[in-house]
């Protein structure tokens, strides 16, 4: 059984279709880029499987169970976490604070933690992140690859089943993204989870941490495949790059 | 079992703050009455912060809660004296009411409003509020516009000696006992799971329902506790104290305005501001009341826009950045 399963996923904003029939499956311990051009429904379909929106048609099911309607804060502690685009800390507590919070509420049920417990809890997320130096640091002075990171760690801290990353590496430096390539890896081989990345156009990126690529184009699902194979699908290339010239004539 | 302890530590100060006002009050003669005034506003502030505070969300009906608290000791009283056997135990009824009114329409309010957020929350507050008193007045409910007066009642169901006891001392200390009170739940919400939930709520409420927060339920036990906290102190300092309630006089959300100064004077979300607040306020409104009778509101004024402009995070907000890493920290909140 996989862990989460799309099936005929369509979801509209008024005329607009952001995401058209969209079905797949995400097994466990799974490393998954999912790339796209600019408005091609990647992060509404990120907004659908955790719940931030309904989908009008098609069923989204996790570990079997058909959580199309689940709100949000009911899906978390099922094993759904997730980072956001745009870093969205809770800027004026700490960074140990924001952690323990993920820690608090979004384990399922019998891993529920006291506040203290996650407090603690919190701190092994937080070093393993590399932010112990500011744990007791306000979220919203960090900066933004610090911000990604303790959103990670937020993360992680809920103990998903699968982690759902959103352009976790937008905005960062070569040398960054080479480190976020490792830690995805790292974190999925230590945390035995599911990740699911998203990333816009930074090929090398995808290519350095995904064992497979899913590929969307104008809200619908494009290519679904190894990596390699999919990265240089014509189909792919095409949405990137544009026709090769000579087709053009 | 220490670290729980330490914990609480921050209520220190204010207990002391509040032990001080009591005693004061209490020995000095003719001071009563005006540490009485200002053990009103802290309690008011310190209840309205339990909302604002936590959640960023602005009630500015908030004066709804005050108001249904003093209709239902009101109520109490005036429809129960002449069962003689209740004797004292019509206070503790009007008191039930009070929270029994209170609490079903904070779950309504929560029901309705919490869905909105910001200005439009704000409004909708003051909305319900200003309907509860029109639909009391004109469908004629619990005496219409014309209201109730039971001071009369009161005496006659408990005596003229044991009323008066009650109107001028232990109205006036319950207030007290209600601001502890709300100091305390406000401590311990502080420390607790519902803190870390309503910090995340204010922050950004959609990151916070992904984080797994059942953000409506955690929303409605802070709203819940604020408009209890204030129907009590409408019960105990308008009702049972004043003797009378009339729609036009509870309905204002004049008072309302007062919460949302006191608060943002001593610094919101924190747990000493209300206290400060309230001093200031209630002091400052007392003495100009006393030196320049009739032009308090219009000095006070300025000098509350000025002091939010210099001191955007209150009073207590900047002291508390300034103690932050010294072994103060741990006694103010």
């Amino acid at each position: 059984m996989s862990l989460l399963t799309l099936m005929n996923v369509t979801k509209r904003f008024g005329g607009l279709v952001a995401v058209d029939k969209v079905s797949l499956e995400i097994d466990e311990g799974e490393l998954i880029g999912i790339v796209g051009p600019n408005g091609s429904g990647k992060t509404t379909l990120f907004n659908v499987i955790s719940g931030v929106f309904y989908p009008e048609e098609g069923t989204i099911t996790f570990e079997g169970r058909d959580i199309t309607h689940l709100p949000p804060y009911k899906r978390a502690p099922l094993g759904l976490g997730r980072t956001f685009q745009i870093s969205r800390p809770f800027s004026s507590a700490s960074v140990r604070e924001n952690v323990a919070i993920g820690a608090m509420f979004g384990a399922v049920a019998e891993q529920k933690t006291s506040v203290d417990d996650s407090l603690g809890m919190a701190d092994r997320y937080i070093d393993m992140v590399g932010l112990g130096a500011y744990r007791d640091k306000a979220a919203g002075a960090l900066t933004p690859v610090e911000k990604k990171l303790m959103e990670i760690a937020r993360a992680l801290a809920m103990r998903p089943k699968l982690l759902l990353m959103d352009e976790a590496m937008a905005g960062m430096n070569p040398k960054d993204i080479d480190d976020m390539v490792n830690f995805i890896r790292k974190i999925r081989d230590e945390e035995k989870i599911a990740i699911v990345s998203m990333v816009e156009h930074i090929m090398r990126a995808v290519a350095g941490f995904a064992e497979r690529v899913i590929v969307m184009h104008q809200g619908a699902k494009l290519v679904d495949g190894k990596t390699e194979e999919a990265l240089t699908d014509p189909r792919v290339v095409e949405i990137y790059l544009g026709q090769p010239s000579d087709q053009v004539k | 079992m220490k670290n729980t302890i330490s914990k609480y530590y921050p209520l220190i100060p204010v207990f002391i703050a509040y032990l001080i006002m009591f005693l004061i009050g209490f020995s000095v003669p003719g001071m009563w009455q005006m540490v009485a005034l200002l053990a009103f506003y802290c309690a008011l502030g310190q209840s309205w912060n339990i909302f604002m505070g936590m959640t960023g969300y602005v009630d500015f009906g908030y004066v709804t809660f005050i108001a249904l608290g003093t209709y239902g000791m009101s109520l109490g009283i005036s429809y129960l004296y002449h069962f003689e056997w209740l004797g004292i135990g019509i206070i503790f009824i009007g008191i039930l009411l009070a929270l029994f009114l209170a609490s079903l329409s904070a779950l309504l309010e929560a029901f309705i409003a919490l869905r909105l957020r910001g200005a439009y929350f704000a409004i909708a507050c003051i909305g319900i509020n200003e309907g509860l008193r029109y639909f009391i007045e004109g469908a004629k409910l619990w005496g219409g516009s014309e209201g109730l007066i039971f001071s009369g009642a009161l005496m006659q169901a408990l005596g003229r000696e044991v009323a008066n006891q009650l109107t001028t001392f232990w109205a006036d200390f319950s207030v007290f006992i209600i601001a502890a009170l709300a100091a305390f739940l406000n401590m311990h919400y502080m420390r607790s799971k519902i803190g870390y939930a309503l910090t995340a709520v204010r922050e950004d409420e959609d990151a916070a329902k992904v984080m797994g927060i059942n953000t409506t339920k955690y929303k409605t036990i802070a709203f819940l506790t604020s408009g209890l906290l204030g129907a009590g102190v409408g019960a105990m300092a308008w009702g049972l104290k004043l003797g009378y309630v009339y729609p036009g006089d509870v309905f204002v959300i004049h008072y309302t305005v007062e919460c949302i100064v006191v608060v943002l004077l001593g610094g919101a979300g924190t747990l000493m501001g209300p206290v400060v607040g309230g001093l200031i306020y209630g002091l400052s409104k007392y003495w100009l009341a006393i030196i320049m009778p009739g032009f308090q509101l219009l000095i006070f004024a300025p000098i509350i826009i000025i002091i939010i402009v210099a001191f955007p995070e209150g009073v207590i907000g900047l002291l508390k950045s300034r103690l932050r890493g010294t072994k103060y920290k741990m006694f103010i909140e």
